[in-house]
């Protein structure tokens, strides 16, 4: 294994990751801020900043992954770069087209290039709609389309999705939570977009219909060279997904990687106790002793703390870390954004001695 | 380990449902040894907290029944006893945790006045003692500040404290067996590494033996020492974690085992695609047949599987597989 410092040096950057970035970049998001209002007191508008300064993009065919805990910010990610949610600044291009400027019309006809996959089967379904006008409803929110055409297009995708042709006049509550998630994958697919946003796709589903699932969505990845924003908070799964890893922690991006580097060399304390917390059936007894463990709950949105946000939690802070928010910094491969990065003792040695 | 505290014999609950009546528990019997930690894994629908929720005397009514079977509870059969008794017992000797931190306890009243609900009712506790006690047991579960705490409401909680609350509440008279369901399925990772450190500090100070209930693998590794797989209201297979996770005849257990993309140590650029299980579980009205339920979703399906149940093939002296084929399977 490489010192984690070592890929700072540049000598093991693959070149498609450096050079390449910005050119071919299907979704470019750069300095994306969201903010919900959560009351006033005496006229001054108090804001939750549930997104900020979130930057990053993604090239074509790739998958990158956003992990983070519950109240991190990833799925506003998404929903803000899908429009879902309007963002407070910063901007989205999506192959080369403004996203968050354009208006009407153009972002209708834009959204063919972008769908979305939903967390949960059961609600993201209309329940009065049969399998197969879910599956066009968002063809023909685009366009009117020949009555042959729906019916080739119903059943080209039921079958890329696993789903039988009789099943096409059934309605969701008849399918299986596994099936449902193949109609919403269908669903997605019916414009032929080349950005899909997975939003927790599998996390409501057994572990034997989520193998089914994750398989189906990497089969389809490198059949039609989907590009995927793929939100989870298994790590797991992120680890088996996703080619780069944004972890986010309280709105912010702490540690951006590609997967090798993050699984292998994670840097940001967080990432380190985000990894070792997940039980592992290879890890056994006795491995819960070297478990990094961060004490209490994340920190209250509305009033983080000074300096780093995940200072109240992190066993190795330092009162630099109280006072100056650390920046995103490294090589193309591996971003992490905390001051004690820098030193010449690797993180993993400090959390162990901590 | 001595005497069994708890033993599930040939349990078997109904369900009636509108297309009849449907044995999600089938025939199921396993024991608990005073202090001992086991865990029940399988995938929803397979009956694991129907097995919960029989043991405690809650299953819901009027749909749920225990059709034959007996839950010995020491020298107690807990199928034949008393409502009043079963109140006794529920709370005192066998509690819960359930799964839902945020629904389970009760809005209205302040965590205290929940902790020192219990006491009051099982210990015969005054106010004044039952309110110190439930500060006590707040400091037990690492609720910061307990004494401040104790007066707030679930609402003013973070997820993680409040299933501290639902252990201090489980834990509040000692008892003997703990039921954990789906303990931490709702909460974070790092919070879920938290309870489970609790959990087993707990359990080994006060000796209670802990059922958890979970379809996590990683937990129960993490938690048990022992482990059963359940599938379609049977088990399956049985074992020490150790024997099952290592050397599962069951192929249901491979299945679950080999799906599921566990975090490596070390990460390379290769991917294979997940080991699928094909299919999807039987539906109720397919629950109780004399065949083996996972035969559809099989690899190694023979005529055999189809015709009868397959018994329980022991393997080693704790390690039993309901398979046809689980001496081929090594």
């Amino acid at each position: 294994m490489n010192h984690p410092n070592s890929n700072a040096d540049g000598a093991l950057v693959d070149p498609a990751a450096t050079d390449a970035v910005t050119d071919t970049a299907l979704l470019q998001v750069q300095n994306l801020e969201v903010r919900f209002q959560v009351g006033s007191r005496f006229g001054v508008k108090k804001y939750l900043q549930a997104v900020d300064q979130v930057s990053f993009s993604i090239q074509r065919g790739e998958t990158l992954g956003l992990v983070g805990e519950s109240g991190s910010g990833k799925t506003t990610t998404a929903l803000a770069v899908a429009r879902l949610v309007s963002a407070a600044a910063g901007s989205v291009t999506l192959d080369g087209d403004d996203l968050l400027n354009c208006s009407g019309d153009q972002l209708r006809a834009l959204r063919h290039k972008m769908q979305f996959i939903f967390q949960d089967p059961y609600s993201s379904l209309n329940p009065r709609l049969r399998a197969e006008q879910v599956v066009l409803e968002p063809l023909t929110n685009l366009g009117k389309l020949s009555a042959s055409t729906q019916l080739e297009t119903i059943d080209r995708l039921f079958a890329a999705v696993g789903l039988r042709p009789e099943q096409k006049r059934l309605f969701p509550h008849q399918f299986s939570g596994g099936q449902r998630q193949r109609i919403g994958i269908a669903r997605a697919l019916a414009t032929n977009p080349e950005l899909i946003i997975c939003d927790e796709p599998v996390s409501a589903l057994d572990v034997a219909v989520q193998s089914q699932i994750l398989n189906l969505l990497r089969r389809l990845q490198s059949e039609r060279n989907l590009t995927y924003l793929f939100i989870s908070h298994d790590l797991g799964v992120v680890q088996h997904m996703c080619d780069r890893v944004a972890v986010m922690y309280m709105g912010r991006i702490v540690e951006f990687a590609d997967r090798k580097s993050l699984f292998n060399t994670p840097q940001h304390p967080y990432t380190h106790a985000l990894l070792s917390a997940v039980p592992s059936i290879n890890k056994r007894r006795g491995a819960a002793n070297t478990r990094i463990k961060i004490p209490g709950d994340p920190p209250d949105p509305v009033n983080l703390p000074s300096g780093c946000r995940f200072v109240s939690r992190c066993p190795i802070a330092i009162d630099r870390c109280r006072q100056e928010e650390p920046v995103l910094a490294g090589s193309a491969q591996q971003q992490v954004a905390c001051h004690r990065v820098a030193e010449p003792v690797p993180i993993r040695q400090l959390l162990a001695d901590g | 380990m001595n005497k069994p505290i708890l033993r599930v014999e040939d349990l078997t609950v109904t369900l009636t449902t509108r297309d009849g009546i449907a044995p999600v528990l089938d025939n199921v019997s396993f024991s608990l040894n005073a202090g001992e930690s086991i865990g029940i894994v399988g995938e929803s629908g397979c009956g694991k907290s129907m097995t919960a929720l029989a043991i405690m005397g809650l299953l819901p009514q009027p749909v749920g029944n225990i059709a034959s079977g007996r839950i010995w509870f020491g020298d107690e059969d807990m199928v034949a006893v008393s409502d009043a008794r079963m109140r006794e017992i529920r709370g005192n000797d066998i509690s819960m945790i359930f799964q839902e931190p945020m629904t389970s306890l009760n809005p209205v009243y302040t965590i205290g006045e929940q902790i020192a609900e219990v006491l009051r009712r099982h210990q015969n506790m005054n106010r004044r003692q039952a309110m110190v006690r439930a500060t006590e047991l707040l400091d037990a579960v690492r609720v910061p500040d307990p004494a401040r705490r104790v007066r707030d409401y679930p609402h003013q909680l973070s997820g993680g404290q409040r299933q501290r609350v639902m252990i201090a509440i489980a834990l509040a008279c000692e008892p003997r067996v703990l039921i954990a369901d789906e303990p931490t399925t709702a909460l974070d990772v790092t919070v879920q590494a938290q309870i489970f450190e609790l959990l087993s500090d707990l359990q080994s100070n006060t000796g209670t033996a802990v059922i958890m209930i979970t379809h996590d693998m990683g937990a129960i590794a993490e938690m048990s020492e022992r482990m059963i797989v359940m599938y379609a209201g049977r088990k399956v297979e049985e074992g020490t974690v150790d024997d099952v996770l290592d050397n599962p005849r069951h192929p249901y257990t491979r299945g679950l085992i080999a799906c599921v993309p566990h975090i490596q140590e070390v990460v390379t650029d290769q991917r294979q695609p997940l080991v699928e299980i094909e299919g999807i579980v039987p539906s109720l009205s397919e629950f109780g047949q004399n065949a083996c339920l996972f035969a559809s979703r099989c690899r190694h399906v023979t005529d055999q599987c189809l015709a009868a149940r397959p018994p329980e093939a022991q393997v080693s002296l704790q390690h039993h597989a309901a398979c046809w084929h689980a001496e081929k399977l090594s």
